[in-house]
């Protein structure tokens, strides 16, 4: 291809990219996806959760998952640890789990569900080669198993830790995780399973706007019940599942690290060289080589004369 | 075949076979949860941290010496160029052999490329310059076996437009080896941040492996020059100290250029603090063993003109490089939780790629004109 | 003003109305069954006597307001002090089966008052309101103390006689 072409093909391609992604592109120029306007979300107020691992059961029957190593109604679970110390965390047939932490000074201990939040960024799907992730209008992050290769970068990616993998799977090892219920429920307009079989209204569903401006409503409403954080509201650029807490979320296995930037945020630095790479690198370097030949050319040439 | 048991390191080889394979099969039949600790907090093991990112950086020989070779017209590299070009593609190519193993899904790995494409991830990347890459060092090695085989045209036509693929070798992989370090920007959190800079960690991976590139090069040479004595020309034999030499300064200016980014990725994310912790001693170890003693060896090799020294340099330089990109991807990666140790069988299986790597790597150099000039050619 | 009141008032009456909590609750000195989650579990069967004797007679121990007295809730007084008598003490008819219908969501959404907005659904309510005070008083707390399990309770939990077979633990770390 000579160099006219390769300039007019680029040209072609930028703007076919231009056209047909111009709603996106507004706010990929702003800097970072702030998420779907009308994106649903769910917030938990976790300090109504009882543990009773209801939702965890919800979340069984509702995608299929196997039968788990123990009853749901076994709260012999909250004592369980993993390699490190770790409390319990979702596994390829757990989507969601709670813990139990026993916080000092709290008078009963405090229960934490956990799953996937839902980034309005997510850093699974900015880091999938394969484009297996789909953050949805309505808020969910769903998966394609069809083409997931199996790299586990989205793995590496989240920061929450959220996606599993079937490691004991030799034929097709898939990516397993919180879809939200996108299939069965929220597609048509339907709170999440665990939501929905939670007896004591922890979680709350609703549009995330709308569940953004109620959570900080409830922190006024009672000074000092709350921490006054909703957590995921900007963390790692905000996420669909938010939190309320009444005791510090760093003391409950939260990452208070994480910053309000999304992950691929970080990952900018880098992508922005590769244009920069690819069209300077060529014309740099051919004239290196003209230049250092020249030298031996003119080398040859005296030791002719 | 007499001479196949008579080699001491062919009974070596044996054992890890014997070992190796069964284990490698029951990966493909019971799964990796089967063969390795991979887990949800550790996704990646031996086989990426060892197979990808510690094999890539050693393979950048190809592109320097194609580089330095054909594009910037330092013919005296001639006699190892192609030694060079080989460690670049068997290198590359056992790097996707170890993908392959742990990825499992041969028919998917086309998928990125043809199925379904996410091209603004990092991976994607790695993945298109990877391959493009093998093909473009591929057409550069077409010379060696086209000499072999006895022809002629194809070894014509890749003359005509070896310029071309020299710079498109450059381009591919000052992308992709950065690609490998820009991987880690997506874990800002996991990764220690000795081991972690978001604003830099692409240069460090790219310009470390060009003195990983050109150290494993001395470092092949070197074997070559004891273990396959017999196969190598007199212009290699006698060329190599010098091209060893002229390969280390290379190398020593990469390297510095490594420290001195390294230094500069402290001081912008303020990490001196954490020099002082354990996790420091394990950095300062890594830098001192891996980056900061080959640089001496070189720099003194190159004064004094001894070939010997610049190869014990380079052979630091290679450990300090696996320690690097194994820090990076297993040790310093999940600090805040636990350390994770590879099973055995993980290890073993890896040992075994990794054997069958040199396997390969042997019989070329037995056969192809890679340590030798066919005889066609040298008038 | 009066015209949205009585839309709200239409829309409760068709939720109770179609809850499968509707029996009058103004029935004081009876033991009736609590039976919106019949599905997993068997009816709960309701003590109102003893409940009224254990809260000495203060209905508005669990009630924010019985038919006849105005809301005592501290939540709602601000607002409701003068607002009279309500018209029906069901839980159901404030506390909605479904608190995530779109149409719910609407309402919620659209009604500026905070304790409309995080008003729990007719089940979240009652455990609330049931747990909350039993964690106080020392009454039972567990699932089971209250709810008798059904087969498809069981099969939901796994537990009973679906309850896995212990030692096939294939668990990844």
């Amino acid at each position: 291809m000579n160099r006219r072409n390769f300039i007019k093909g680029s040209l072609a391609g930028g703007l076919a990219v231009a056209a047909t992604a111009k709603t996106e592109k507004a706010d990929a120029a702003a800097g970072t996806f702030g998420g779907y306007a009308d994106s649903m979300g769910v917030l938990v107020d976790l300090t109504k959760c009882v543990g009773c691992r209801t939702c965890e059961a919800a979340c069984n029957k509702e995608q299929g998952l196997p039968e788990p190593d123990k009853p749901f109604d076994d709260y012999s679970v909250f004592d369980e640890h993993r390699h490190g110390g770790l409390p319990r965390r979702t596994t390829e047939k757990e989507y969601t789990i709670v813990n139990r932490y026993e916080v000092e000074g709290r008078e009963k201990p405090l229960y934490r569900k956990f799953q996937c939040n839902h980034c309005n960024e997510p850093a699974c799907l900015t880091s999938c080669f394969v484009n297996a992730y789909t953050k949805t209008p309505e808020g969910a992050v769903i998966y394609n198993p069809k083409v997931c290769v199996g790299c586990r970068t989205c793995m590496i990616a989240c920061p929450f830790y959220v996606p599993t993998y079937s490691y004991s799977s030799a034929i097709n090892p898939v990516v397993k995780k919180c879809i939200m219920c996108y299939d069965t429920r929220l597609k048509f307009g339907r709170p999440p399973a665990c939501v929905e079989a939670c007896p004591q209204g922890v979680m709350t569903f609703g549009k995330r706007k709308d569940l953004i401006s109620l959570a900080h409503k409830m922190i006024d409403a009672k000074p000092g019940k709350y921490v006054n954080h909703v957590y995921g509201e900007t963390e790692v650029g905000g996420t669909s599942w938010m939190y309320l807490s009444d005791v510090p979320f760093e003391e409950i296995g939260f990452n208070t690290h994480l910053g309000p930037q999304p992950i691929i945020n970080y990952v900018k630095d880098f992508l922005a060289i590769v244009p920069m790479v690819l069209t300077i690198w060529p014309a740099l370097f051919t004239g290196f080589h003209l230049l250092a030949t020249r030298k031996q050319a003119n080398k040859d040439e005296s030791n002719k004369a | 075949m007499a001479q196949l048991i008579r080699n001491p390191f062919n009974w070596i080889l044996a054992v890890i076979y014997a070992v190796g394979l069964p284990l490698t099969i029951g990966r493909f039949i019971f799964g990796l949860g089967w063969a390795t600790h991979s887990s949800y907090d550790y996704p990646w093991g031996l086989f990426l941290g060892w197979g990808l990112f510690v094999m890539v950086p050693l393979s950048a020989s190809g592109f320097m010496l194609g580089t330095t070779v054909e594009l910037f017209g330092r013919k005296d590299f001639k006699p190892i160029e192609r030694l060079g070009l080989l460690n670049g593609l068997l290198g590359y190519f056992f790097a996707v052999v170890f993908l392959q193993v742990d990825l499992g899904q041969p028919w998917r790995l086309v998928y990125p490329m043809f199925v379904s494409l996410g091209p603004a991830a990092v991976l994607f990347l790695v993945a298109w310059h990877v391959a493009t890459y093998l093909s473009v060092q591929i057409a550069e090695l077409v010379p060696a076996a086209s000499e072999f085989m006895g022809w002629i045209k194809p070894k014509k036509f890749i003359k005509s437009i070896v310029l071309g693929l020299t710079i498109a070798g450059i381009i591919l992989s000052t992308l992709h080896q950065g690609a490998l370090g820009a991987l880690f920007t997506y874990a800002p959190g996991k990764v220690h941040p000795l081991w972690f800079s978001s604003a830099f960690q692409w240069f460090h991976f790219f310009c470390s492996s060009i003195f990983a590139g050109l150290s494993m090069l001395i470092v092949v040479s070197t074997l070559s020059k004891w273990f396959l004595k017999w196969r190598c020309d007199k212009t290699f034999l006698e060329s190599l100290d010098r091209c060893t030499l002229g390969i280390s300064k290379g190398a020593s200016l990469a390297l510095i250029t490594y420290l001195v980014i390294k230094f500069i990725a402290l001081a912008h994310d303020n990490n001196w603090g954490y020099l002082l912790t354990g996790w420091g001693q394990w950095y300062l170890f890594e830098i001192t063993f891996g980056a900061i003693i080959p640089l001496a060896l070189f720099t003194t090799a190159i004064r004094s003109n001894r070939a010997g020294l610049a190869r014990l340099a380079a052979f630091f330089a290679v450990f300090g490089i696996a320690l690097n990109r194994l820090n990076t991807a297993l040790i310093a990666f999940n600090w805040n939780l636990y350390q994770e140790i590879p099973h055995w069988r993980e290890a073993i299986i890896a040992i075994m790629v990794y054997a069958t790597y040199i396997v390969v790597y042997r019989a070329v150099l037995y056969r192809l004109p890679i340590l030798y000039t066919w005889k066609g050619d040298s008038k | 003003m009066s015209l949205k009141r009585g839309k709200l008032i239409g829309l409760a009456a068709i939720i109770a109305m179609a809850s499968p909590f509707t029996q009058p609750l103004n029935a004081v000195g009876e033991v009736f069954e609590l039976s919106s989650l019949s599905n997993l579990y068997e009816g709960v069967s309701f003590d109102h006597d003893m409940h009224i004797e254990a809260a000495s007679d203060n209905c508005a121990a669990c009630h924010h307001h019985t038919a006849g007295t105005p809301t005592q809730d501290p939540n709602c007084i601000p607002c409701h002090k003068n607002s009279g008598e309500a018209e029906s003490a069901a839980c159901s008819s404030c506390h909605e089966a479904e608190p995530f219908t779109s149409a719910n969501l609407e309402k919620t959404a659209n009604t500026p008052y905070l304790h409309h907005k995080e008003k729990p659904g007719l089940m979240a309510a009652l455990h609330q309101n049931c747990l909350g005070c039993h964690s106080e008083v020392g009454g039972p707390l567990g699932c089971q103390d209250c709810h008798t399990m059904t087969d498809k309770g069981e099969k939901y939990y796994n537990t009973g006689k679906y309850a896995p077979k212990p030692g096939k633990e294939t668990g990844h770390h």
